[in-house]
């Protein structure tokens, strides 16, 4: 096969070139990488829920009753646009696990009669499902089971509505209700301390005594029903059962925190790839630009021998397309190795019995273009300025670089005449110099737009569980209960302090938009959980109206001294018009506040508490939770330590990863503007350089030349990769926050200093990579030759 | 300027050899030489003659493969990487047929650019002064002519009072009259400063204006004349 002779170019340029084709390759290579990633885990998670949920007959409504009468089922069935409903018994148990201290919650839920019916269908892992006619036979989760060791045949002790009960597991399960199992008033999935169990209605119903009733209630809508349609309706069927808080999946926890993640991996899709995508474009630029002037001769040669400007351009043209292609190639490895990473991790917190990262390959067309098209858009204007420049003067040498603009700023300074040398070389180009300080300015922002969420979680926790709630241990009660049940709470063994709290679930709103959560009733004083101003201070409850968090005030638009809509969703379902009293900090959920005798007189009940903080002696834990997990009022226990420490430790996991992996993406950026600049300017000023050798400039001096030119470059981009980086993660926490959690904007100086200093030592790295030339640079050739 | 007796430089058996894989050329074919401070020599050869390999060798810029060359005690054949840049810095002046001037600096920063780093200089606007370019001292290389660009360089390289000056083919790249003008400059300079000047070029006619003149060819000095009297370099005809 006989290979053209500018094909044969193509490739002995590459092979010349090929450190600095690496380069552009790599940051290509990363776009290309981070677009499938995110892309393909965008699609994966979102289209292996979907096809979970359509599987398991997932539910479209969700609502909680009191207690509602079987025979209802039939109305709330009849409701226009209700394909299927299911009556449910959800209550909360503990399970009393041997040998484990700490407080486990088990959620029970019942299986409907005719077994692989109904909505929310299990998917079995392993053994059956329990024979309806066994009053001791359940399912449970599989983290929960992986957790304890449990499997099929062994005996799970719970104790439910007070009575402690062995139940048999018969089998192993996931269920579409639970892909992201979070225990009560906890931040991350312990599957250590919750898990589901399934059992038959029957083994339910009597343990709570639900017979002939339900406490629970999931539809399933027609295709194009209206959800908010068939919530009105379900909430008037439900309303005097305790009912009234029917909500969609958007509201559906385990849906909502998953639609979280998706959020944020469609933000990362918006940001990372664009940035690397026109870094790449800028060093393309930049490189080809460089290869086209150092060729200019040869370009007039060809032309005057009769190669058309097309053929040229398509050279040079062809040049990018093959860097392109390799890094495409490589992006397309890594983007489908990290994918695999990023579906293991998915793995960990999400409960799917399927999860496979293997992205549409519509996904790899689309970012082979997209990658295509960046590298094209940085060859245009050099090759274009190939094919308008006429043979005659392409075999001219260049017009000499005129340094007279650049000259006037540098003359003024009193700088030494290298440092002189470095200022004009700057000042001369000055797009090259500004596109190469972008450069290494994005590489300090992917950084910067990363590394700042570690501080600010930190920040999060911080301000959560040591200023605000500050309590050792929460008890939630099954019910309210009277006040005088805080007396008990305070003689439990190793309590210092308790204090009461109640939380009633409500509907708040201002006009149209409306927000459901639970309000949260303290003592004026609080001093163990407590409400934060914005500037930290605790905030005491006031004798009228409401405190709203942050996010909840945003979210209804309203402000200080505005009047809110307040409708109780239990007792006696009052509902009132209360004052707006000030506006508080709140990362987690959505919060609303009221001091607890103005919640109950609004609720128009006696003095009724739900639950106790306390504060606990730390010796005492273990005695402390013997006798409160005997208590049969109490439901679930929340366990500071164990929240914040489970956080911790997820986190702690996920940091090294996240490090590990933006750490490289900068460094790639870095490393291929570092190394791309300072091939280009060791190529044009390579000289100069030579003639100050011979001058006497010792080889650090020289190198020192270059060098210096690099570092004002790098220290240039410091400022704006901070600001750029600052900007990117302003927007990201804006981007992030839902009604589960807000992340607190945090950017502390050490996370401009990381950044800084890793793209510094990667452009330190890349620059050492250069100082071989610099040594060896042929001092006699360069004064035989004209420039 | 007198040619004082000392003897600055000098090489014996001066050879060097280029290799490249299993071919060899040998460029210098063990010279003997000698220069005295002050003195002015004009060499001529045609191309491949060595005589650009001998000016490097003794400038520093290139080492020998054998024989040695001293720098009136210090043996430049001995000498490292390190300690012949410091031997350009210290005492050593180049001229190039392309000038070699830094095109971000002006006239007179291109040579405050020696200044900077040398011993014992003269004031860069002094150094332009000699070569009578100090109305030209804020132009940047690119606004220069070609001769005035060459005597850029020569301020350059004998503003660090250099023990010697060597210049390669300094007229090779201009016109006779700004030729003679550059010329002019260097026997200037070589009054004004005594350096050692060792002018390499292609123009027989070149020779009168020196001390003596030396014939390379083949890697050998095969002739060596001195002038009882030098001309001046208007006196030459091109």
């Amino acid at each position: 096969m006989v290979i053209p002779p500018l094909r044969r170019k193509v490739l002995r340029d590459l092979r010349r070139l090929w450190a600095q084709a690496l380069a552009i390759a790599l940051v290509l290579a990363s776009g290309v990488a981070t677009l499938i990633l995110g892309n393909g885990a965008h699609d994966s998670l979102s289209e292996t829920r979907a096809r979970y949920y359509a599987e398991q007959g997932f539910a479209d409504v969700f609502a909680d009753v009191t207690r509602a009468p079987l025979a209802l089922l039939a109305d709330i069935a009849a409701l226009d646009g209700v394909l299927q409903a299911e009556a449910r018994i959800v209550k909360l148990g503990r399970a009393e696990l041997p040998g484990v201290d700490e407080p486990a919650s088990i959620l029970m839920v019942s299986l409907p009669g005719g077994q692989g019916a109904g909505l929310n269908r299990l998917h079995l892992r392993q053994g059956r499902l329990p024979d309806p006619q066994s009053a001791r036979e359940a399912v449970i989760s599989e983290d929960f089971a992986t957790a304890h060791r449990l499997w099929p045949g062994s005996t799970l002790p719970v104790v439910m509505n007070g009575k402690r009960r062995e139940l048999t597991v018969t089998g192993i399960a996931l269920s579409p209700e639970f892909i992201y199992a979070l225990g009560p008033g906890e931040m991350m999935p312990d599957p250590r301390r919750f898990g589901i169990a399934w059992m038959p209605r029957p083994t339910l119903a009597a343990a709570f005594d639900l017979e002939g009733a339900f406490s629970n209630i999931v539809l399933r809508l027609a295709p194009g029903a209206s959800e908010d349609r068939v919530i009105e309706g379900l909430d008037r069927l439900t309303t005097r059962y305790g009912g009234g808080g029917a909500t969609g999946r958007d509201e559906q926890l385990s849906h909502a925190f998953l639609d979280t993640e998706l959020k944020q991996l469609g933000a990362m899709v918006r940001i990372l790839p664009p940035i690397f995508l026109l870094v790449a474009a800028m060093l393309v630029h930049m490189t080809l630009s460089r290869l086209i002037t150092l060729e200019r001769e040869q370009i007039g040669l060809l032309k005057a021998m009769g190669y058309g400007p097309r053929s040229i351009g398509g050279h040079y043209l062809e040049f990018v397309l093959v860097i392109a292609l390799f890094g495409i190639a490589l992006g397309f490895g890594a983007g489908a190795w990290l994918g695999a990473g990023m579906a293991r991790v998915y793995a960990k917190f999400y409960s799917f019995p399927f999860l496979l990262f293997a992205p549409d390959p519509r996904v790899y067309a689309i970012a082979a273009l997209v990658t295509l098209a960046a590298a094209t858009a940085g060859a245009l204007q050099p090759v274009r300025a190939v094919l308008s420049l006429p043979p005659a003067v392409a075999m001219a040498p260049p017009a000499p670089a005129d340094y007279r603009q650049a000259g006037r700023l540098a003359r003024a300074l009193p700088l030494r005449q290298t440092s002189r040398m470095v200022a004009r070389h700057l000042l001369r180009w000055p797009m090259r110099t500004a596109t190469s300080v972008l450069g290494i300015a994005m590489a300090v922002a992917v950084l910067v737009a990363s590394l700042w969420s570690i501080g600010s979680i930190d920040y999060m926790i911080d301000v959560t569980y040591s200023r605000a709630e500050r309590q050792d241990v929460r008890i939630s009660f099954v019910a309210a209960e009277p006040s005088a049940a805080l007396q008990d709470a305070r003689a439990l063994p190793s309590v210092l302090a308790a204090e009461p709290f109640r939380a009633v679930p409500a509907r708040i709103s201002n006009g149209p938009r409306s927000k459901r959560l639970s309000v949260e009733g303290r003592t004026a004083d609080a001093d163990l959980s407590r409400v934060l101003a914005p500037d930290l201070r605790p905030m005491p409850m006031p004798s009228h109206g409401l405190i709203l968090s942050e996010a909840l005030a945003e979210a209804l638009a309203v402000t200080r001294g505005e009047r809110v809509t307040v409708e109780f969703l239990e007792g006696r379902r009052r509902t009132l018009s209360l004052p707006v009293s000030g506006i508080s900090l709140g990362y987690v959920g959505l919060g609303a506040a009221m001091e607890i005798g103005a919640l109950n007189r609004a609720m128009g009940e006696g003095a009724l508490i739900s639950g106790v903080n306390l504060a606990v002696d730390p010796a005492g834990m273990a005695e402390f939770f013997a006798a409160a997990r005997a208590a049969p009022k109490t439901s679930f226990l929340n366990v500071t330590a164990l929240t914040v420490g489970r956080f911790r430790a997820t986190l702690a996991e996920n940091i090294t990863i996240m490090i590990t992996v933006y750490t490289s993406l900068a460094a790639i950026i870095a490393v291929g503007v570092v190394y791309n600049f300072s091939r280009i300017a060791l190529s044009e000023q390579g000289r100069e350089l030579a003639s100050l050798r011979v001058l006497g400039f010792t080889r650090a001096e020289v190198a020192g030349v270059l060098f210096t030119e690099l570092a004002v470059v790098v220290l240039l981009a410091q400022p704006l990769g901070w600001l750029i980086g600052h900007g990117i993660g302003l927007a990201m926490a804006a981007s992030f926050a839902s009604d589960l959690f807000r992340v607190p904007f945090v950017m502390g100086r050490e996370v401009y200093a990381t950044a800084s200093l890793v793209v510094i030592a990667a452009a330190i790295l890349s620059a050492l990579a250069i100082r071989g030339r610099i040594d060896r640079l042929d001092l006699v050739a360069v004064l035989k030759t004209r420039e | 300027m007198q040619t004082g007796s000392e003897t600055v430089i000098r090489a014996t058996g001066l050879t060097k050899v280029y290799s490249s894989g299993a071919l060899e050329v040998q460029a210098l074919r063990g010279v003997d030489f000698a220069a005295t401070a002050g003195e002015f020599i004009v060499i001529l050869g045609p191309s491949g003659s060595g005589k650009s390999t001998f000016l490097n060798i003794l400038g520093g810029l290139d080492s020998a493969s054998a024989g040695q060359v001293l720098f009136r005690d210090l043996d430049l054949t001995r000498l490292d990487e390190r300690g012949l840049t410091a031997y350009r810095r210290d005492h050593v002046g180049f001229v190039f047929q392309f000038y070699n001037l830094v095109p971000s600096l002006t006239a007179l920063e291109n040579v405050a650019l020696v200044t900077e780093i040398a011993r014992n200089p003269m004031s860069p606007a002094e150094a332009l002064d000699l070569v009578g370019l100090s109305a030209r001292a804020n132009h940047f290389p690119a606004h220069l002519s070609g001769g005035e660009q060459q005597r850029v360089a020569i301020a350059r390289a004998i503003a660090k009072r250099p023990d010697l000056l060597f210049c390669d083919e300094p007229t090779g790249a201009l016109d006779s009259a700004t030729g003679v003008r550059v010329l002019e400059a260097l026997t200037e300079v070589n009054r004004a400063i005594g350096a050692t000047t060792m002018v390499i070029t292609h123009n027989a006619a070149i020779r009168e204006i020196a001390d003596r003149s030396l014939r390379f060819a083949d890697g050998l000095t095969v002739e060596e004349t001195a002038n009882a009297a030098r001309k001046s370099p208007s006196e030459v005809s091109w």
